[in-house]
């Protein structure tokens, strides 16, 4: 019999032991986490980087059902309340905001780098469409959430969604009333239906086929990306905006996913080709890209066709965006001051397309020797280094916490919300010094046992 | 043995069959019975109304004013300048606002973006509503009946509110009868 008394940490270390034992039993350890021991590029991760970003916006979310009512006249009440009363629903309300954008932007980065480095191929098509399909269902996502506020803003979007709707051939008419109900109080609630729980579960059902089975937890990068989106609320809180009120015409601009769209539809072109089927064409041109690219070559320097045709969509899809938020204000009815001309505007989609492949196969042709460039030479950090570098950081979040605290008290929270961003931020600066300097001792034991022991 | 096994198969997948059928139509589930079936409602008499004038109501009438106030529920009745009755959807099939009638023009006038409607068969014909291609630039229109005392009854509507109507498939005249 062995000492009766066993310490805390022996019998915390024993239940951990047996948990994780008994998880064997179950699908978890089918996912394998890898925790970087080093810095690598988020480009490979981006996709882990948008899972937690959902997760992010599934927990903020979360909260602000406490407060949201699905009702036409409540809602933008319910919204305002949520910003100007209840306690941290400023940030909630901004961090579910800046991270939906966060979430579209990040999920159109790792679709482009996916792209580009061929990871399409090699048995990766079910994974594929599925991203892609999860891509379009994040943008449904973020239209039914914008929406719900129920300002001028959102009724735009809603009545182009209808209109779509509706305008689709055979099925649009019975299908917009399954959206519209008996009006905009069954719309409101059904909008609430699909953003809070059909869409998400339908993502989560996507997303459990469409991980791969390691998956990169880099923590600096997750407090990275959370202080970004603090910061984002930070500088650019997201406005109330005006409500609704069917008397009252305003020029508004659809979120930032959707201009592209918008500007399709201002050119006059009808309704259902402009704002539906020639998106699609993307989404198609993405789905069925696996099939047409069947050569065994990964890079995008030996695939000069689907390169070029890679630059084309980011070329024609950033124009299409800016275009959409441009409004004319020298005209004089709102009419005309929205009114795209078509020949213009479909005229400089031709060239841009025509440029940008003229342009990639030039850029192949005189750089075809090209050398890559060096990578820059890592910094390696002595231990009292590191130690004095973390001390330092820890010191300036303490500085950056406390000033989020006193302008929160100062009723500035978008202040606060800046400064809580740059403290995340420094605190993934810390985690990355702190797991370099691990690194850097693991080497030097390493290099000392070597030493002890010579090669027999 | 396997055209036995077969056999066995197919009437194993004619049960499942037979288990769901009963929910063949579910779709249903998400339409209104209110809003999509027609209800005959009694909207003013004829002792209300003068050549020029108009009556704003909601359609169908549910008595819960959320519902009845909704937009997508507002209607107009107007007796137009030559005496002629006309039931529209309020809401422009523009951007949603909802116009009002102004005799002196003869029409219905958006206050947002300023799309006017003609009075006879409430088809754009100024503004944005305008621009927009068949049939999307026609407010939906009322099927009326007007009986013996006068009374003027919608009995259902023509077009997508919010939307547009075919226009040119069915002449206003024909969307109201005398009973």
């Amino acid at each position: 019999m062995g000492s009766m008394a066993r310490s805390l940490r022996e019998v915390v270390n024993d239940l951990w032991k047996w948990t994780v034992d008994r998880l064997e039993r179950t699908t978890i350890v089918v996912y394998k986490f890898t925790v970087p021991k080093t810095y690598v590029s988020p480009f490979g991760y981006l996709g882990t980087l948008t899972a937690i970003v959902f997760a992010i916006l599934g927990v903020s979310g979360a909260f602000l059902m406490f407060y949201y009512r699905p009702d036409v006249e409540l809602a933008y009440l319910s919204v305002k309340e949520i910003t100007e009363q209840v306690p941290f629903g400023f940030v909630m309300r901004n961090v579910h905001y800046h991270a939906s954008n966060l979430m579209v932007l990040l999920a159109v980065l790792h679709l482009y780098y996916q792209y580009f480095s061929g990871r399409y191929k090699i048995k990766n098509e079910v994974l594929w469409v599925t991203g892609v399909v999860l891509g379009v269902l994040t943008i449904l996502e973020a239209y039914t959430g914008y929406n719900l506020i129920m300002n001028q803003r959102a009724m735009l979007a809603i009545n182009i969604g209808m209109g779509l709707t509706y305008s689709a051939p055979i099925l649009g008419p019975s299908l917009a009333p399954i959206f519209l109900g008996g009006g905009l109080f069954d719309l409101v609630i059904r909008f609430y239906a699909l953003h809070v729980f059909i869409l998400p579960l339908l993502m989560l059902i996507l997303a459990a086929v469409h991980f791969p089975r390691a998956l990169v937890i880099d923590f600096p990068a997750i407090s990275a990306v959370v202080g970004a989106i603090f910061i984002a609320g930070g500088l650019f809180p997201v406005e109330l905006g005006v409500k609704f009120d069917p008397t009252r015409g305003l020029i508004e601009v659809p979120e930032w996913y959707l201009t592209a769209i918008y500007a399709f539809l201002r050119t006059g072109t009808e309704r259902f080709t402009a704002g539906a089927l020639l998106p699609l064409l993307f989404v198609i041109l993405f789905l069925i890209v696996p099939f047409v690219d069947k050569s065994k070559k990964l890079s995008w320097r030996d695939r000069p066709f689907f390169t070029a045709l890679g630059v084309a969509t980011i070329v024609l899809i950033v124009v299409t965006t800016v275009w959409g938020f441009y409004v004319d204000f020298s005209k004089s009815t709102p009419f005309e001051q929205l009114y795209i001309e078509p020949t213009l505007f479909y005229g400089s989609l031709g060239v841009m397309t025509i440029t940008s492949f003229l342009a990639t196969y030039r850029f192949f042709s005189r750089k075809a020797k090209a050398t890559r460039p060096a990578p820059p030479r890592p910094i390696t950090l002595t231990p009292p280094q590191a130690t004095s570098l973390m001390l330092a950081l820890f010191i300036l979040m303490i500085l950056t916490v406390a000033a989020s605290f006193y302008t929160y008290t100062l009723s500035l929270p978008n202040h606060s919300m800046f400064w809580l961003g740059i403290a995340f931020m420094l605190l993934g600066l810390l985690l990355h010094v702190y797991r370099h300097s691990i690194l850097v001792e693991q080497r030097a034991g390493a290099a000392r046992e070597a030493q002890k022991a010579p090669a027999r | 043995m396997p055209a036995r096994r077969s056999y066995l198969k197919s009437i194993l997948v004619a049960a499942i069959a037979v288990a769901v059928s009963p929910f063949a139509n579910l779709v249903s589930f998400f339409y209104r019975t209110n809003t999509e079936t027609a209800q005959r409602q009694k909207i003013a008499n004829l002792k209300d109304l003068t050549p020029g004038s108009a009556i704003y109501f909601s359609y169908p009438k549910t008595g819960d004013p959320k519902i009845d106030n909704d937009p997508f529920r507002q209607y107009i009745l107007v007796m137009t300048l030559e005496g002629e009755l006309r039931v529209y959807s309020r809401v422009c099939v523009h951007l949603w606002c909802l116009p009002t009638y102004l005799p002196q023009k003869g029409a219905l006038i958006c206050p947002c973006h300023g799309s006017v409607y003609r009075e006879d068969d409430g088809v754009a014909v100024e503004g944005p509503a305008a621009y927009q291609p068949y049939p999307t630039n026609a407010l939906p229109m009322g099927r009326i009946e007007v009986d013996g005392n006068g009374d003027i009854w919608l009995v259902g509507v023509e077009g997508r509110v919010g939307y547009g109507r075919e226009w040119k498939r069915i002449p206003p005249r024909d969307l109201i009868r005398r009973v």
